[in-house]
């Protein structure tokens, strides 16, 4: 191997030469506007000469032949050629604006990237004026949502500080995760989501789900998404296989923004908002006949006091009506000259939630440097510090009364819950816990420190006419240390009077650190007769360390709240590590932009898999055909077709600890012993494996003002790995094997078309559809139920020939497992519609967002029918006959059927809407200022008998997504900008 | 033009340097798991010590998902409800709510059924562990006797757990490889198989020393040593033997127990709870008097005997209702976080001495009653002597002093009585057994 190397730099280092020039060719590059253009990339066609344009847009290049064809290309801008020659060489250039962002490079190798047109694969990438230009995102993730084809966004809950879970094509695995990877300027993101420990409070996992259900948010969150300057989705194996072992689950790539050279421009933004429920379900009405035949009969004297008081509540609006305020102040610095270029952001961020005491303060800066040391090495750096505090209420399932959700499902607006004068929180009679005093007195906090640097270098080691060898690295870290504090003080109703553990105090401390590294040789290659190749080759390095403590400390010593102001701890330790490998190698070569054909293979191992010195390959190879560079199409009709096809595979790892069978430790008497844990460890294992195969064609019509595209995917997950279930006789629950088989189909159709042009007025639309289709092809195992809590509340079920994210209960005319099947998580179809309009200074921008069909479990409905108090309880829709309440009526449908629980869970969604108004340059000397409104999920239709169909009790966990228990309901936001740019 | 060449070259070694690097370092060391002590370690290369933590490990497990095992043989018996706003299959399923059945993969029977076998699992894992290591530990016979028998009386008791809530589906009893795991035996077959694993633990107690080489908890003291642990196996033995009804076999039994008439109702050896750090609490216990409530079933006290100073295991509560279910009592045989729960007590034995008695030497079954009856501020027996009534009053006085430890629902069923347990609403049923958990099934 090294041997081979050492003589192919030999055989480029001797093949060098020195190339003099003929003459020089300048002029100035704008835009249509006549605005000069900084940094316009300037190559002479078929070499790898190139320069870029000043900061007044001007440009020289020296041209060694006697005539050349100059390529000007930038960023956003649609490219252009012109020849030049001796005789001709001063060119002036105007480059209008690309919409069809057919010129973006996107990337396609870990060191190299390619023009959309030239591009084999469906590439989403969502550039910065739509991630963070309309409204203000929460998270990174919600900023995506519906901006590209072929991903199913989840929100898991409203609570400050997200939680969402992100899948791309469909679940691509079954017990392991189906999040993508995220690379952020090439670093390896950490995404966890850490329990807070609130378990042992809410005993969520003590009944029919052994899983956590804290529904923490997930890390990604922590990014500022106004520091986005794209984000580029690699969908599924045939584009991810570049990341190999990791990217089963599609690849999420993160590029931040970078400062240009040429005047120091600053950005002021500031933005304030409030944000309500999302859709209040409303109140249960009480008359005297309704308390007398409820569970609350014997408390029908505090009814008639309550009514005669006037001390009817609506407590709905008591838990959730909280109007948040929502502050946000952004600073970005930018600028540089030839040699560095700076970019400076900084985010605050203050937003309270929905429910008191909740909310998010977040402060990010961000600093990345560029540096030309001189004209062979160039050096970046990206550094970025966040702190971030989030207050996320007490929600979710519980199996002790005491969430607040779930307390308030059994309290009827009669009940007296408001403080008295001192501040002092009256008993609820009505449910374990006061939910307005739990509100009050509780702490559930996440606070994340969090650093994540990273650099490159790229040094070329020759560069010639027509080759050019460059080599690369790139490394980077990305740390935090996560503190997660829940404390529930012994005045709590639920805590005190020996109820519960007289005041809980759960303090977590999680250290993350993800590094790598990665080195790369890129070769080009650029020949006479029009071909012209890239070969690259390298070699890649990660190591993931993450150590969770989580100290439980109850019957606390008054209202002290430090773990050993208790009489009683508890202490939890559990960390991973893994180190992992590989190289990756690929060869593009590009006909006259004709033909471009890729081929490429990354090899993988790591300590995570049984037999850690094993290499798991991951090929690839992709051809994009454009038939128009074929054709002499002069028509303005019919500007691009491409044809395009791409195969690639890409691994999963199994879940850390899977090859191992441990024991835990138990304590009796305070002797320490081991118990042997419930999973039967598996020596062998290896990563699952993704195969998919993508056709696509993309069609660019009247002058290309409109794109269409249309993509279809077939991915086949193999060697899924199983936490399948044993015989529990054996001693264990479950054993990982490599049971199964699944596949993924699906069709992406966009249509891009910029509708109206003219100087006053611009309609730009995007319409986006998409669908995928799961099927398990292979299951060694018996199909098995999983997620939820129970088969008759509507549970998942793995069943070959079945979808992976079926919904079964229980109901008439069973199938041969005893189960009915109510529905599928997966969704029939989305759809957005994106449109941008302007006109003069005013711009408008809205987003719809349509998914139709995909069932979700709601067991919220239920547990407030339980409690007697849901809001449709004295209806009679639901009941054929019309005589039974809806309440009575699900609760009588327990066990019975399940279909009153399994709901459809499509909506449609006013996701964004942004309107902006630029005020006119005089009004202010220097200072372009900019006003706004923004707001998200203004409308929102949906059937849905809950506060959101987009909810997931099991926070983002393999398949469980889709079930609902009393979440922190989603919200809807308000924001007023104002911007300045000086 | 020769400042080119030396950036070249010095790049050229650099960037050679960076990917020789990379391939020398490309080994991978093996990650062991940094979070506990693994399987392999134990049973190949176990200390003393490791034996101990394995000993110890098993006690704990007694206690792991048992308070589920309460739960449902007690609301099943009718002896108890669960109230939870949180999960409504304690008040559906478990007692047959209208069209509602039992779910073979409802947490009420499998938690508890999987928990027995948890530990089963760990002390099978101490018999290999033993039986590798007893060479290069040098265990004496006594001390491998010693090891095996505590193994396999454990494995006896959890056994027959599980047993009582399977029944006639019958359980695996040779589970000794995960890989390759015995026959479903059925009920009788069961029974005689947990009979047999004890017959072998007392005999291997009978040549175990007289010292254990490892400790036990609190729970077994007085019960620690071979000899004395013993008289908890023939205890355990007595139980199985009244189960198969032989009656025979029971006195035999009980007469190498720790019975005694005279002594404490409530000595013999118990699974600890504590709410200390990393110990587990008693999961049964709930605050009495709360919405989230363990219930005593109404007819406990509807159909106790004025005077019976057993009225103290239920304490009066404002009513509570859910489901169509009420109750103004929450039991309380559990009373606080820290409330140890019997493995068997003398309490039992004596009433199992009744049983045994009962058809051969009734006087001596009145005889036992009476302390009972005495025990608990009652006057002696007063109703027939036939075979029938001494039946009825012995299952009325296990009722009540066996409440809520998991005896009425079997007693019950024992005697092919289950039709007599109350119906609370109409349609709700009583039901036989537990459904053999799916994983089993399949």
């Amino acid at each position: 191997m090294k041997k081979t190397r050492l003589w192919l730099l030999f055989v480029l280092l001797i093949s060098g030469g020195w190339v003099h020039a003929q003459f020089s060719a300048s002029g100035t590059i704008s835009d249509d506007e006549g605005n000069p253009l900084v940094g316009v990339t300037v190559t002479i066609k078929g070499t790898t000469i190139g320069t870029i344009s000043d900061i007044d847009g001007k440009y020289k290049i020296d041209v060694p032949t006697s005539s050349a064809t100059l390529e000007f290309s930038y960023l956003g801008y649609t490219s252009a050629t012109y020849v030049v020659t001796s005789g001709a060489s001063m060119i002036n250039v105007s480059l209008s604006e690309d919409v069809t962002r057919m010129e973006e490079v996107v990337v396609t190798g870990l060191a190299s990237s390619v023009k959309r047109s030239n591009l084999a694969n469906s590439v989403a990438s969502v550039p910065a004026s739509e991630i963070s230009g309309i409204t203000v995102p929460t998270t990174t993730e919600a900023a995506l949502y519906g901006k590209f084809k072929g991903v199913n966004i989840s929100s898991n809950s409203g609570a400050p500080g997200g939680g969402m879970s992100f899948k791309l094509r469909g679940t691509t695995s079954i017990n392991g995760s189906s999040q993508p990877l995220f690379i952020i300027d090439g670093i390896y993101l950490d995404n966890s989501s850490i329990k807070a420990g609130l378990n042992v409070v809410s005993k969520a996992q003590a009944g029919g789900a052994t899983t956590n259900q804290d529904n923490p948010s997930n890390r990604l969150a922590d990014i500022d998404p106004n520091d986005i300057e794209k984000i580029e989705v690699l969908k599924g194996a045939s584009a991810a296989a570049i990341y190999g072992s990791r990217a089963s689950g599609g690849v999420v790539i993160i590029t931040t923004k970078r400062g240009t050279s040429g005047k120091t421009s600053v950005r002021l933004s500031q933005s304030v908002g409030v944000n309500t429920i999302l859709n209040p379900q409303g109140v249960r009405q009480w008359t005297e006949e309704r308390v007398l035949g409820s569970n609350f009969a014997s408390k029908i004297d505090l009814y008639r006091q309550s009514v005669a008081n006037g001390q009817i509540h609506d407590y709905e609006d008591e838990l959730f009506g909280n109007n948040g305020k929502l502050y946000n102040s952004r600073i970005s610095v930018s600028g540089g000259n030839d040699q560095t270029q700076f970019f400076i952001g900084g985010t605050y961020k203050n937003e309270e939630g929905i429910v008191k005491n909740t909310g998010i303060v977040k402060e990010s800066a961000r600093l990345n440097l560029n540096h030309k040391f001189n004209d062979w090495l160039d050096g970046s750096v990206s550094t970025n510090y966040i702190h971030s505090s989030a207050d996320r209420g007490f929600f979710n399932n519980d199996n002790t009364g005491t969430t607040m959700g779930v307390a308030l499902t059994s309290t009827p607006s009669f009940a007296q819950l408001l403080p008295d004068a001192n501040g002092n929180f009256p008993k609820n009679d009505f449910a374990a816990s006061n939910f307005l005093e739990t509100a009050a007195k509780i702490t559930n906090n996440e606070e994340v420190n969090r650093f994540i640097g990273g650099g490159s270098l790229t040094a070329k080691i020759f560069s010639t006419g027509h080759h050019e060898l460059k080599l690369l690295l790139n490394g980077g870290a990305d740390y935090y240390n996560l503190n997660t504090t829940a404390i529930f003080p012994n005045s709590l109703q639920f805590e005190r009077d020996g109820n519960g553990l007289n005041g809980v105090s759960a303090q977590g401390s999680t250290k993350n650190l993800n590094s790598n590294l990665s080195a790369f040789l890129v070769y080009s290659h650029y020949a006479n007769s029009g071909i012209s190749s890239r070969t690259q080759l390298g070699v890649t390095q990660e190591n993931f360390e993450n150590n969770f403590i989580l100290g439980t400390a109850s019957n606390l010593v008054g209202s002290q709240t430090n773990l050993d102001q208790s009489g009683t701890r508890d202490i939890e330790q559990t960390r991973l590590i893994q180190h992992d490998k590989g190289f990756f190698g690929q060869e593009e070569l590009n006909y006259k932009d004709k033909v471009i054909a890729t081929v490429g293979v990354r090899g993988d191992k790591s300590s995570n898999n049984g037999d850690v010195n094993k290499f798991y390959f991951y090929p690839k190879a992709s051809v994009a055909v454009n038939l128009h560079e074929f054709m002499d199409m002069n028509s303005d009709n019919l500007n691009q077709i491409k044809l395009r096809a791409a195969y690639g595979q890409s691994g999963n790892f199994a879940k850390f600890g899977s090859k191992f069978t441990t024991f835990t430790s138990g304590i009796i008497d305070g002797q320490p012993g081991v118990e042997i844990d419930n999973l039967l460890g598996n020596a062998n294992v290896a990563p699952e494996r993704q195969k998919e195969l993508e056709f696509g064609v993309d069609i660019g019509a009247l002058k290309n003002r409109m794109l269409f595209d249309f993509t279809y995917y077939i991915k086949n997950v193999e060697d899924l790995l199983l936490e399948a279930n044993v015989p529990w006789s054996t001693g264990f629950i479950t054993r990982v094997t490599n049971a199964a088989s699944l596949q993924n189909k699906g069709v992406e159709i966009g249509l891009d078309y910029q509708v109206i042009r003219t100087t006053d007025f611009n309609w730009n639309t995007r319409i986006g559809w998409w669908k995928n289709k799961a099927e398990v092809t292979k299951l060694l195992v018996p199909s098995y139920t999983t997620g939820g809590f129970a088969d008759f509340l509507g549970q998942f079920r793995i069943k070959e020939g079945h979808s992976p994210t079926e919904i079964i209960g229980v109901g008439n005319n069973p199938d041969a497992d005893g189960y009915v099947v109510y529905g599928d998580a997966e969704p029939d179809f989305q759809m957005s519609w994106f449109n941008t309009l302007t006109w003069k200074n005013f711009d408008l921008t809205f987003l719809w967002h349509w998914k139709k069909g995909g069932q979700a479990i709601n067991l919220s409905t239920l547990l407030f029918d339980l409690g007697g108090t849901t809001h449709d309880y004295d209806d009679v829709d639901l009941d054929p006959n019309h005589v039974i309440g809806n309440g009575p009526y699900r609760v009588s449908q327990i066990g019975v059927n399940s279909d009153v629980m399994i709901e459809d869970a499509s909506y449609i969604r006013l996701r964004e809407i942004g309107l902006y108004y630029t005020l006119p340059k005089t009004f202010v000397k220097d200072v372009n200022l900019k006003l706004g409104f923004s707001g998200t999920n203004l409308i929102n239709i949906f059937k849905y008998n809950s506060y959101d169909p987009e909810v997931s009790n099991f926070g983002s966990d393999g398949l469980s997504t889709q079930v609902e228990v009393n979440p922190f309901p989603s919200s809807k936001r308000f924001d007023f900008h104002i911007i300045a740019d000086f | 033009m020769n400042t080119y060449k030396f950036y070249i070259r010095s790049l050229y070694l650099s960037c050679v340097t960076i990917l020789m690097l990379g391939f020398s370092s490309c080994q991978i060391d093996e990650v062991l798991d940094p979070n506990g002590p693994s399987l392999q370690a134990i049973i190949n290369n176990a200390s003393r010590s490791d034996l101990q933590l394995v000993v110890t490990g098993a006690e704990s497990l007694l206690r792991k998902q048992l308070n589920f095992y309460y739960f449902s043989t007690g609301i099943i018996g009718r002896e108890v409800y669960l109230f939870t706003s949180a999960d409504p299959r304690y008040t559906g399923e478990l007692l047959g709510r209208a069209e509602s059945v039992l779910d073979n993969a409802g947490f009420y029977g499998t938690r508890p059924y999987s928990g027995r076998y948890i530990t089963i699992r760990n002390t099978n894992i101490l018999i290999q562990a033993v039986t590798n290591n007893a060479q290069k530990l040098s265990l004496t016979t006594e001390e491998i006797n010693g090891y095996n028998a505590f193994a396999h009386a454990i494995q006896a008791y959890e056994l027959h757990l599980a047993l009582n809530m399977q029944y006639q589906n019958g359980i695996r009893v040779d589970v000794a490889d995960p890989d390759h795991l015995g026959p479903f035996l059925n009920y009788d077959q069961s029974l005689a198989a947990i009979q047999s694993l004890l017959t072998t633990a007392a005999t291997e107690l009978s040549n175990a020393g007289s010292t254990f080489p490892f400790k036990l908890s609190s729970g077994f003291t007085g019960f620690d040593t071979p000899a004395t642990f013993r008289l908890f196996v023939k205890a355990l033995a007595a139980r199985i033997s009244i189960y198969q009804g032989d009656k025979a076999a029971a006195a035999t039994n009980l007469g190498e127990s720790f019975l005694d008439v005279a002594g404490d109702l409530y000595a013999g050896p118990y699974r600890p709870y504590s709410t200390s750090s990393g110990d587990q609490s008693n999961e049964i216990y709930r605050t009495p008097n709360q919405s989230e409530a363990f219930l005593a079933h109404p007819s406990y006290v509807n159909d106790i005997e004025p005077g019976d100073d057993r009225i103290s295991k239920v304490l009066a509560r404002d009513t509570l209702k859910l489901d169509d279910l009420s109750s103004t009592y929450d039991c309380v045989v559990y009373p606080s976080l820290s409330s140890p729960i019997s493995l068997i007590r003398n309490e039992e034995l004596i009433l199992i001495r009744v049983e045994a008695r009962i058809g051969s030497n009734n006087t001596g079954a009145v005889e036992d009653l009476n302390v009972i009856r005495n025990a608990h501020g009652l006057p002696n027996y007063s109703g027939g002597t036939d075979d029938a009534s001494l039946v009825d009053e012995l299952l009325k006085q296990r009722r009540y002093s066996l409440y809520a430890e998991g005896h009425r629902w079997v007693d019950m069923r024992r005697y092919g009585r289950l039709s007599q347990l109350p119906i609370d609403r109409p349609g709700d049923d009583v039901w036989q057994e537990l459904p053999r958990p799916v994983t089993e099934v399949q």
